[in-house]
C-alpha cells in the first residue's frame, strides 16, 4: 500500500502584457481576491497547455518497455489470482497479449501507446481467463492460441489509459468503469497583486488606399494585462501509481515529466500579439506526506509595487511556507526550489524553500525522494 | 439527525469555491454557502471513499454552517476540446461500449461555471466521537487532495480550527457543544480587507452579525442538498430542514462608534 505521498508545486511566474486566458467577451479573465481584482488564468487553461507538451515529452523508449512490462504484470496478477505457477502464467500472460501484435511501426506505437492500463483493466484482463485457467495452461501452443483469439482481449484493453490520462483523468459519463480519478489538482492561477485590465486601441488600414481615402480599414481594442501568477498544482503520487496499476517506474516518469512541462508550458491567448512566453522566476516543489498546502494565503493581501512585484511576491511565498512549517506544524519532507535569491532576504529563502538549485537538479531530487517513497518498505 | 456533544470545525476559504445546489451539464451554479453534500463530499474524499462506498454515517452528523465573508459571485467561461483537435465524443454509447463521435462533428462544448470568489465560511459538523476522531485524521491527512467545491478550488490553510483558546495545552481538536453554540465561539475569520470594507469611514466594527445555517428537523426552510449516494449511476439527493440564525461575533478590533448609535443598516453591511 503507497503511502500518502502529494508533490506540491509552487511556481511565480511574471508575465508581459498579455491575454492568456480569455472569457467570451474577449476579456482576460479575472477574480476578486483579499477584496482587489486580481488576474486569473483558469486552471482548466494551463492543465490544457501542460497536457498538449505531456505527450510530447513522453520518451520513446518508455513505450516499448511497457509491453514488456504488461505481460509481467499481467503474469503476476494471474498466478495471484489463479493459483498458476509462474512459468505457466507468464505462458498464458504472454498468449493473452500476442494477437494485439506489438511490433515496431507506427501504428503499433500508437496501440502500445494505448496500452498503458491501471489496475481495473489489469483485473478485467484476468476475469476473462480466470475460471479457466488451468485448462489453458494445459493446452499445447496452437489450441491455446486459437482459444485466446476469440476472447475480447482489445476490448479490455482499448479502454486503458495512458500516462496523461492517469495523471489528468477522465470522465465518461455513460461508462463509470471507465472513470479514472485524477492524479493531478491544479488551482486556478491567481495574480499576486491588484491588477486592472487595460485596453490596446487598434486599427488596420488597407495598403491600397487610395490617397484620398484615409480613414482606417477597421478599428478596435484588445484587452490585456500583465501579472505577476502564483500558480499552484499537486500531484497525489499514491493515487498515480493507483492508477498505473502499480508500476512506480511509469509513475515517477509521469512525475517528472508533469513537473517539466506543468512548469514550462504556457497557454496560448493572444501569442501572436503579446509574444508572452516566458520562464518562471520561482519555482518550489515540495514532497509532503500528510496533505497538499497552497500557499495563496500569503497574496491574499495583495503585493504592493514599489521596488518590482516578483521579488516581493518571492519573498512573501517563502514567508509563508516558513510559517505553515511553524503555526501548523506541516513541514515538507523534502523542498527542492529554483529562484533568485533577493538581497538581504537569501537567509529567509534558503530557509523556507532550500537553496536555489537549478531546474534540472530540482527535478532530479524530487523524483530521487518519490521513488524512496514508492519503494516498498516505505514509511 | 444524530448530534454528539463534541463538533469538528472546519475554515472553508480559497479564492475560489463553488458549491452546487441544483446545477447540471451546461450552466453550473453556485450557491451563497457550503452545502451538505459538498461537506460530505470533502469528508468522504479525506477518507478515500470511493463514489460507490456508503455515506450514511457522514450524512448523519449534524452541520452548521456560518458565512464570514459572503464573497461575490464570478462567472468563468469554460469550453471543452480535445487537445489533440479531434472532435468530441457524444455521449451516446455504441454496440462494442465505445462512444459515438459526434455527428456532425463537434469541435467545442462551450459552458459556463460559477464560483464564490473570497469567501469564507466557518463549517461545524457534530457526530459520534470516533467518526469525529478518524475525521480528524482524515482532514490531515486525506487520501484524496481536499477541494472547496470543484476540483481546481483549492482551500487555504488552516482547514482544520482547532480550540486554543479553550483548550490551549490539553491540543484537543474538537470543540465541545452543538453546532449552533460552537458556532458562537468560533473567531471570525474574514479577511482585514472585509473588515475595512464593513465599517463605516474606513474604520473596523468591533462585532459583526454573521448568518449562519444549521440542520434542524424542526427548521422553517428546506435545503435539497441531502446526499443519499455519490455513485455515478444512482446519484440522489434528498431534502433537509435548516434553520437560519444571526450570531454577533466579536471582530477583534476597537470598538471606536458610540455604543448608544443606533445604525439601522448595520445588518446589511452598509
Amino acid at each position: 500500500m503507497t503511502p500518502r505521498t502529494y508533490v506540491d508545486v509552487h511556481v511565480l511566474q511574471t508575465v508581459p502584457p498579455s491575454n492568456l486566458n480569455r472569457d467570451d467577451a474577449g476579456s482576460p479573465k479575472q477574480a476578486v481576491y483579499g477584496g482587489v481584482r486580481r488576474a486569473r488564468v483558469s486552471s482548466q487553461a494551463w492543465k490544457r497547455a501542460t497536457r498538449s507538451a505531456f505527450v510530447d515529452h513522453v520518451p520513446e523508449e518508455q513505450l516499448a518497455t511497457r509491453t514488456k512490462k504488461i505481460s509481467g504484470l499481467l503474469a503476476g496478477r494471474l498466478a495471484a489470482r489463479t493459483g498458476l505457477p509462474t512459468e505457466a502464467a507468464t505462458r498464458l500472460a504472454t498468449s493473452l497479449l500476442e494477437p494485439l501484435k506489438i511490433t515496431a511501426g507506427k501504428k503499433a506505437a500508437e496501440t502500445s501507446y494505448l496500452l498503458f492500463f491501471g489496475r481495473p483493466q489489469l483485473e478485467s484482463l484476468v476475469d476473462l481467463v480466470a475460471e479457466r485457467a488451468e485448462e489453458l495452461a494445459s493446452l499445447g501452443d496452437a489450441a491455446l492460441k486459437g482459444e485466446v483469439a476469440g476472447l475480447p482481449v482489445h476490448q479490455q484493453l482499448a479502454s486503458g489509459h495512458p500516462l496523461d490520462v492517469a495523471l489528468f483523468g477522465r470522465m465518461v459519463a455513460d461508462i463509470p468503469g471507465l472513470n479514472v480519478d485524477a492524479a493531478t489538482q491544479v488551482a486556478h492561477a491567481i495574480s499576486t497583486h491588484a491588477v486592472e485590465v487595460e485596453f490596446d486601441y487598434f486599427t488596420a488600414v488597407d495598403d491600397e488606399n487610395p490617397r484620398e481615402d484615409t480613414g482606417a480599414g477597421m478599428i478596435g481594442t484588445v484587452e490585456f494585462n500583465s501579472a505577476t501568477l502564483y500558480r499552484f498544482a499537486t500531484v497525489g503520487l499514491h493515487q498515480l501509481v493507483e492508477n498505473l496499476g502499480g508500476d512506480v517506474e511509469a509513475a515517477v516518469t509521469a512525475l517528472r515529466v508533469f513537473l517539466t512541462t506543468f512548469t514550462q508550458s504556457m497557454p496560448r491567448g493572444h501569442e501572436n500579439s503579446f509574444a508572452h512566453r516566458t520562464v518562471p522566476g520561482l519555482v518550489s516543489v515540495a514532497v509532503r506526506r500528510d496533505q497538499p498546502v497552497n500557499l495563496v494565503s500569503a497574496f491574499e493581501s495583495p503585493v504592493q509595487g514599489r521596488s518590482g512585484i516578483a521579488a516581493a511576491s518571492e519573498v512573501r511565498l517563502a514567508e509563508e511556507m516558513r510559517r505553515t512549517s511553524e503555526l501548523w506544524g506541516l513541514s515538507p519532507l523534502l523542498v527542492a526550489s529554483t529562484y533568485s535569491a533577493h538581497n538581504g532576504e537569501a537567509k529567509l529563502q534558503e530557509e523556507a524553500l532550500g537553496p536555489p538549485m537549478p531546474f534540472a537538479d530540482v527535478v532530479a531530487a524530487v523524483v530521487g525522494e518519490a521513488r524512496r517513497r514508492l519503494s516498498p518498505g516505505a514509511a | 439527525m444524530a448530534g454528539g456533544d463534541a463538533c469538528l470545525v472546519l475554515r472553508l476559504a480559497g479564492p475560489l469555491q463553488s458549491w452546487g445546489g441544483q446545477s447540471q451539464f451546461n450552466r453550473r451554479d453556485t450557491l451563497g454557502e457550503p452545502t451538505k453534500s459538498g461537506v460530505v463530499g470533502l469528508l468522504a474524499a479525506a477518507q478515500g471513499r470511493r463514489r460507490q462506498d456508503p455515506i450514511e454515517d457522514l450524512v448523519s452528523l449534524h452541520l452548521g454552517v456560518r458565512t464570514d465573508q459572503p464573497g461575490s459571485l464570478l462567472r468563468d467561461y469554460h469550453t471543452v476540446s480535445d487537445y489533440r483537435g479531434r472532435p468530441l465524443p457524444s455521449a451516446a454509447v455504441g454496440a462494442k461500449g465505445t462512444q459515438r463521435p459526434t455527428s456532425p462533428a463537434k469541435f467545442t462544448h462551450v459552458t459556463e461555471r460559477f464560483y464564490l470568489q473570497d469567501a469564507v465560511f466557518v463549517v461545524a459538523v457534530s457526530g459520534r466521537a470516533e467518526l469525529l476522531g478518524a475525521l480528524v485524521e482524515a482532514v490531515r491527512q486525506p487520501r484524496f487532495p481536499l477541494a472547496l467545491g470543484r476540483r481546481a478550488c483549492v482551500p487555504t490553510q488552516p482547514l482544520l480550527l482547532a480550540p486554543e483558546q479553550e483548550q490551549p495545552a490539553a491540543g484537543a481538536v474538537l470543540w465541545a457543544g452543538a453546532p449552533a453554540e460552537v458556532l458562537r465561539r468560533v473567531a471570525w475569520q474574514g479577511s482585514a480587507p472585509h473588515a475595512r470594507s464593513l465599517g463605516r469611514r474606513g474604520a473596523p466594527p468591533a462585532h459583526v452579525d454573521l448568518p449562519v445555517t444549521i440542520d434542524d428537523t424542526h427548521g422553517d426552510d428546506i435545503r435539497t442538498d441531502l446526499p443519499r449516494s455519490f455513485d455515478p449511476l444512482t446519484r440522489a439527493f434528498g431534502s433537509r430542514r435548516v434553520q437560519h440564525l444571526w450570531v454577533r461575533i466579536p471582530t477583534g478590533y476597537e470598538d471606536t462608534a458610540d455604543a448608544d448609535t443606533h445604525d439601522p443598516f448595520a445588518l446589511l453591511g452598509w
